[in-house]
């Protein structure tokens, strides 16, 4: 089998890619599509939201106003930020920067479990008023029949981007351990790379979630 | 890997400044209170710019192989489909759901 790498890192090449640059290309269209999949997985969840906002305009003002747009807005600077640091890491890498791509998944990570801590307090503040999804629903403050149909969408929609935010969360301490053993440089950090194009669609999803459930009027 | 497409920390921090402004702009006017269409459109072409900016510049499709934008774009033609034809059955139902 032809070896066309004479990097020190044909260690990661496996023997069905040309080269490299071949199994580079690969991972990321890969990702990419499982990136599609992704959006048409949330997108489901999308669509059921605009559904019902078509059909119960005035259920949405109102129950809009039990979330807390300051602290939607903080997630959304968190997460903005969890995405630049991300950017930086690969920029990192392909610079040969091997200590700070090991900086800037730290920062990430720290600045996503800060995005799961506000989640976890918005939650159990809802929980605490006996807001829960569907049939559970049990909060008194919301002067409408299908108040719960808001809060099953919300616990839905920011449920499942928070389940991606936990498994971005792991991967990224994955990557955290494999960039301080060194396995990453301008060679090869097509893990960087594709955690990075996944941690780029969880902050995009959030991008619209932010608007859709706080900002209503 | 010298091919690839290196990003300066001057259009990283660019784009992330831009994402901060518009994350403030699209608060300040929800607090406006603009007449009713008007408030989730802009709304939603503010997060649809940012989410572009996120995309092209953040997950590089700007300087990728135009294929994967090619994967992107095609799960976004999907997703109109989907909300497209569900709309055209429920924004045209007399009774919303019968007996819920």
């Amino acid at each position: 089998m032809a070896n066309h790498s004479t990097s020190s890192h044909s260690r990661y090449l496996q023997h069905h890619f040309v080269d490299a640059e071949q199994q580079f290309d690969a991972a990321k269209m890969g990702m990419w599509v499982f990136l599609v999949t992704e959006i048409l997985f949330f997108g489901g969840l999308f669509a059921a939201y605009i559904v019902y906002r078509l059909w119960y305009p005035e259920l949405f003002v109102m129950a809009s106003e039990e979330l807390n747009t300051l602290w939607g807005g903080v997630n959304t600077v968190v997460l903005i930020g969890s995405s630049l640091t991300v950017a930086m890491a690969i920029k990192s890498a392909q610079l040969n920067q091997k200590r700070n791509i090991a900086i800037n998944l730290g920062i990430t990570l720290a600045l996503a479990a800060i995005f799961m801590v506000i989640k976890y307090f918005e939650w159990t503040h809802k929980f605490h008023l006996g807001i829960f999804p569907g049939e559970f629903y049990a909060y008194e403050g919301i002067d409408h029949p299908k108040a719960n149909v808001f809060f099953s969408l919300y616990y839905l929609m920011t449920g499942l981007h928070g389940l991606h935010v936990i498994i971005g969360i792991g991967l990224m301490i994955w990557l955290l351990v494999r960039s301080v053993k060194g396995h990453f440089d301008s060679e090869y950090y097509t893990p960087v790379e594709i955690t990075g194009l996944y941690w780029h669609l969880v902050d995009i999803i959030w991008i619209f979630l932010f608007p859709l459930f706080y900002l209503i009027d | 890997m010298s091919g690839h497409h290196i990003s300066t920390d001057k259009t990283l921090l660019g784009v992330a400044g831009g994402l901060l402004v518009l994350t403030v702009l699209t608060v300040v006017v929800h607090y406006l209170h603009l007449p009713d269409p008007w408030s989730i459109i802009v709304a939603m072409g503010i997060a649809t710019f940012k989410a572009m900016l996120v995309a092209l510049f953040f997950m590089n499709l700007y300087w990728d192989k135009r294929f994967n934008l090619m994967l992107f774009g095609t799960s976004i033609v999907f997703l109109a489909l989907l909300v497209g034809l569900t709309l055209l059955d429920t924004l045209f139902r007399v009774d919303v759901l019968p007996s819920f």
